[in-house]
């Protein structure tokens, strides 16, 4: 579901819906493209200013398609002038507006809190390889581009011409060319449709496979009494309401001398470097041990870990889901499937599938429209070249919108580059 | 004894920020005492005689739109002026001059022996009078006691000061003045925190030894350029060019074989120098692959041969020092006057000032110029006047005010200060500044002006000449809005010179004016108008239209961040009861105790979900009002 809340919200409905639908009803409506073509068909519910959630007007739209369809209508909404909310921007909006009480505010607290520095952490890894590299590039670039152009406005008396030494314009070609293919690459959607990462992990015979079949729904890996049934890493994608999950199950960990197992361990930490999610599988029968304690030290990289409690059915235990100092234990059967939905439904927060909260899936589309923001700025810079002054309020918006995905970069940090590259004062 | 007398406000130091503080207080009626040790050297540059540059011309551009001296003292003293970026945008072009010492000074003193509400004295100050948390006056070398509501502190280079030439080094101040050595030790005690900095200068030269035959000449512009909005050329005195030399491979030489007796490089100064000044021996041992740097030759004034060498600001032994001169093609026979020196000095951590310039931990003190952390006149200057200000606003109970970032490089110097500290001495610069295109040197009386006449730093005569200025603006562009042209009306030459080609359609002036290549000269050739003759208001409109875009969206970001800017955060706020705050986010404001959310968000290390959750706070407890348009949000 698309939530759009603010002065413009009805604005916003005229435009995609044709109309405003009448406050508070559930209305069944084409969602029309910029061309007037349907993007989806679905539920839209207006609700004006101040009684709704945030205390503003507020329009959902609450589409059928999966996705690439819900993409698609976000980015509608943001090409119509709203901006992608900050984590937990509802709620805050809601209890600046008087709409939340004193207790409900400290949940909004951790939920900026806790939200922000997990969700940059997840949407980092999910641009991983070569997207996040080139982003680097990217800003490595504008730096020293900027470098130049600054040295050229605040330096006029050295002795040096800035803007030639520094291949002003090719270094803006290159900029240009680097963020085009960044930008095809986001297109084609290869990074969108990556979705979030799950690795399955734990010693030999804790039920990895099982899990993964159950989460699949059908038999997808070799499920045995025997330890070390799983060589090779697994992979399946599942989808949970639309939003897709990569399931990766592992060999299990243990010392061995077994050639194969040893090549595949080795597989299985590796698949845990990309994963944004771990489910480290425990046997219920034995609980949590100091081997398990040992994986989990490993863990530390992957932003969020879980400790999966398995074979309940053997202990004769429910279903349960709760917190131990900070971190999630589900308690499930693979073999019988109770607890399977827990699981499912944890996930489905982790990604940001709840109003509120900011997922992966949010956080990314923050780092895409931050490139926008780039691609833009970069644009314009190109017209302004025989103007300096212009160029480099361009290159500093530029640079603003980077900061988004890459953090802070200020002015006295640009000083300190120029100082760092140039002899500059006399 | 006790002063017989009772001031508003008592200004300690008379130098770039210690004047101008006093003179505006002054300006607004309030009963002022300006304290130096020594009357002789008010308004003494005792660096480098030249006033300006990019970023530090626009503050001196401030500072006179704000009833200000140095503009105007500039213009009677300036012995070259230039405008510096010329060939690019306004919104760096500043102006820069040299000026002649004496004056430069004479120009300072005449201001202040005539301001009324100013009363000079000369002795050193060596310690304040606290009463409570509350300032209460000063006590003088000889025991003199003056009382006052409010006392501002502008002792500059003078605290504590350390000179080093080679490796020997004595205590002083800058160019010979003692240092204030008990008024450091006293501020020391109020464990005000406070840090160590460095400075230097190039020895200077006897103009008699130099062969200028040899030397590049760099002509001051013509037309002359003037500082202040009210300044005419006529004003300036006798114009005199610069001149520019060059170090070569034998200088470097000179300099890494005397590295042994630097006192920079054998560790004896503890003081961190400037990245954007540094000095000769710095420049040479850092970029090594350089084979030569400018050293520019600056007059000191008509009456005097002597010659700042500005570009060898070095602490090398004097003997180093005569080798590594006569090094230089033009100065093979020069004769030192003066030798060059580094000095350390104290300064104290501005962060624990407000925006007024009050330090947060005795009321009514306010510190401003070099003793802040920062270097330079023009910085000093900016200073003074807005502590000058804000000492007067105090002593009779009416509120503090400071430009905000988007209104003043002023308010940029102040921010920065206060939220980010000093890890060198701070310099203006353009990039500095986030609205630059917003903050020229040509609008900074449009920017100021008015709210200075309403805090009283402007007089009549300033006030009536811009408004006159800014009603001519006003007029002329209605004018540019309203008046359209037809492609009937235009003739096909004229059109084609001024605008590349005949125009299709209508078109009002003012959109035509906002084209590149058309300038307001060229626009009145089209339909024949007299226009506007005022070249401030030509220039204006020119601008105006140019930039408009721009200016346009920058004031959409301002207008957007406006809340969060101007939320005030209460004094007594304990940060460690703001929950999901990390750690060492509370420890930084609650050290800090910024005065609003928006300087709470430029502390280094805050990040914007830090600011989110102090939002959340101060609405929970303090009941925040209207939370305004937050815009729309998907
Ligand atoms: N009773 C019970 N048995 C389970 C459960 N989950 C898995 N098992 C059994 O445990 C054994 C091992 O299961 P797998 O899924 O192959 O375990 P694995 O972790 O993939 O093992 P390796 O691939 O060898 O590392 C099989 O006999 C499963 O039937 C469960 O929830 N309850
Ligand atoms: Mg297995």
């Amino acid at each position: 579901m698309i939530r759009v809340s603010g002065r413009a919200a009805p604005d916003i409905a005229v435009t995609i819906l044709g109309r405003c639908p009448s406050p508070r009803h559930a209305t069944y409506i084409d969602f029309l493209d910029t061309d007037g073509s349907t993007i989806d068909r679905g539920i839209a519910i207006y609700f004006p200013a101040p009684h709704s959630y945030t205390g503003e007007n507020i329009l959902e739209l609450q589409g059928h398609g999966g996705t690439a369809v819900l993409q698609r209508l976000l980015q509608r909404c943001l090409a119509l002038g709203a901006k992608l909310a900050e984590p937990g921007e509802f709620t805050k909006r809601a209890y600046l507006n008087d709409k939340l009480d004193l207790a409900q505010a400290e949940a909004v607290a951790d939920l900026i809190d806790a939200s922000t520095d997990l969700a940059a952490r997840s949407a980092m890894r999910s641009l991983s390889g070569e997207f996040s590299s080139h982003v680097h590039a990217l800003r490595e670039r504008l730096i020293n581009l900027r470098m130049y152009v600054e040295a050229c406005l605040d330096f006029p008396e050295e002795d040096i011409d800035f803007i030639t030494e520094g291949g002003v314009i090719d270094k803006l070609e290159s900029i240009r060319n680097e963020l085009s293919l960044l930008s095809t690459t986001a297109k084609q959607g290869s990074i969108l449709r990556e979705g979030i990462q799950v690795v399955l992990i734990g010693q030999p015979n804790v039920g990895k496979s099982s899990l993964m079949n159950q989460l699949a729904g059908q038999d997808i890996a070799i499920v045995t009494a025997i330890a070390g049934t799983t060589r090779d890493t697994i992979r399946s994608e599942i989808q949970l309401e639309g939003v897709p999950i990569h399931v990766i199950d592992t060999a299990g960990l243990r010392e061995t001398v077994d050639e194969v197992e040893i090549f595949g361990i080795q597989r299985t930490w590796r698949a845990a470097e990309t994963a944004h999610i771990a489910l480290i599988l425990v046997d219920a029968t034995h609980g949590i041990t100091e081997n398990e304690k040992s994986i989990l030290a490993r863990l530390s990289g992957v932003p969020q870990q879980i400790w999966i409690h398995n074979k309940i059915d053997l202990v004769n235990s429910s279903p349960e889901i709760r917190e131990v100092d900070g971190k999630t234990h589900i308690f499930l059967s693979a073999k019988t499937g109770h607890g399977i939905s827990l699981l499912k439904q944890h996930l489905l927060e982790l990604a940001g599938w709840r109003a509120g909260t900011e997922g992966v899936f949010m956080a990314r589309q923050r780092h895409l429209k931050a490139l926008d923001g780039v691609s833009q700025s970069i644009e314009n810079a190109k017209k302004n070249l025989n103007q300096a002054e212009l160029l480099a309020e361009d290159l500093r918006l530029a640079q603003e919108s980077l900061n988004e995905i890459t953090g802070e970069f200020t002015s006295d940090d640009l000083l300190g580059e120029i100082f760092g590259r140039f002899c500059i004062g006399k | 004894m006790q002063f017989p007398e009772i001031f508003d406000v008592i200004v300690v130091g008379g130098g770039h920020a210690g004047t101008e503080a006093a003179l505006a207080s002054a300006r607004m009626g309030r009963k002022t005492l300006l304290l130096t040790h020594n009357i002789e050297t008010l308004g003494q540059m005792s660096c480098n005689p030249s006033i300006g540059g990019i970023g530090k011309g626009h503050l001196v551009k401030e500072v006179d739109a704000l009833g200000g001296a140095m503009a105007t003292a500039t213009d009677e003293g300036g012995i070259q002026f230039r405008i510096l970026n010329s060939s690019k945008g306004p919104a760096v072009r500043a102006t820069r001059a040299q000026a002649d010492r004496i004056l430069y000074k004479a120009a300072i003193r005449w201001r202040l022996e005539n301001q009324p509400n100013l009363w000079l004295f000369q002795q050193a100050v060596d310690d304040v009078i606290i009463e409570g948390d509350r300032i209460a006056g000063v006590i003088t070398q000889i025991g003199l006691r003056f009382k006052a509501k409010a006392v501002v502190l502008t002792a500059g280079t003078f605290l504590n000061g350390l000179v080093h030439v080679g490796l020997e080094n004595y205590r002083a101040g800058r160019a010979g003045d003692p240092p204030a050595i008990s008024l450091a030790a006293r501020l020391r005690e109020l464990s005000l925190p406070a840090g160590r900095l460095k400075t230097g200068t190039p020895p200077r030269i006897d103009g008699r030894t130099i062969d200028y035959s040899v030397l590049e000449e760099q002509p001051g512009d013509d037309p002359v350029p003037v500082f202040s909005f009210l300044g005419s050329p006529e004003q300036h005195p006798q114009q005199l060019p610069c001149w520019i030399a060059h170090t070569n491979e034998r200088t470097h030489e000179i300099i890494r074989s005397g590295l042994d007796r630097s006192p920079m490089y054998t560790g004896v100064i503890e003081g961190v120098g400037p990245r954007y000044c540094p000095s000769v021996e710095d420049k040479i041992m850092r970029f090594a692959g350089k084979e030569s740097h400018q050293v520019f030759l600056e007059p000191e004034g008509l009456a005097t041969n002597e010659i700042y060498p500005n570009g060898i600001s070095t602490s090398l032994p004097f003997d180093v020092q005569i080798n590594l001169v006569r090094s230089i093609r033009g100065l093979e026979n020069a004769h030192i006057l003066r030798p060059g020196y580094a000095i350390e000095y104290d300064y104290y951590d501005p962060r624990g000032l407000k925006n007024s310039f009050e330090t947060k931990a005795i009321q009514g003190l306010f510190f401003g110029g070099q003793i802040n952390g920062t270097t330079g006149y023009e910085e000093a200057a900016a200073q003074g006047l807005l502590a000058g200000i804000n000492a007067a606003l105090y002593a009779w109970d009416e509120p503090a005010w400071c430009p905000s970032r988007d209104q003043a490089y002023i308010g940029v110097l102040v921010d920065d200060l206060i939220t980010r500290g000093v890890s060198e001495p701070y310099r203006m610069f353009t990039s500095r500044a986030e609205y630059r295109l917003m903050l020229r040197e040509d609008n900074a009386d449009i920017r100021l002006t008015e709210v200075g006449r309403k805090i009283g730093v402007v007089d009549d005569v300033r006030w009536e000449a811009f408004s006159r200025k800014q009603e001519a603006i006003a007029r002329e562009t209605e004018r540019l809005k309203r008046t359209f042209v037809y492609p009937a009306m235009l003739d096909e030459t004229i059109a084609t010179a001024v605008l590349g080609k005949q125009i299709e359609r209508e078109y009002p002036l003012f959109e035509l004016l906002r084209r590149p290549e058309v300038s307001y000269e060229a626009l009145l050739s089209l339909t024949g108008d007299e226009g506007e003759s005022d070249p401030q208001v030509r220039q204006q409109l020119e601008i105006s239209a140019k930039y408009q875009g721009y200016i346009d969206r920058q004031q959409d970001e301002i207008q957007r961040s406006r809340y969060y800017e101007s939320l005030e955060i209460p004094e007594d706020l304990d940060y460690r009861d703001v929950k999901g705050l990390s750690i060492e986010a509370q420890q930084k404001l609650n050290v800090y105790k910024p005065q609003t959310l928006g300087q709470a968000g430029r502390v280094s290390g805050i990040t914007p979900a830090a600011v989110s959750l102090l939002l959340v706070y101060l609405k929970k407890k303090y009941k925040a009002k209207n939370t305004k348009d937050l815009g729309d949000a998907a």
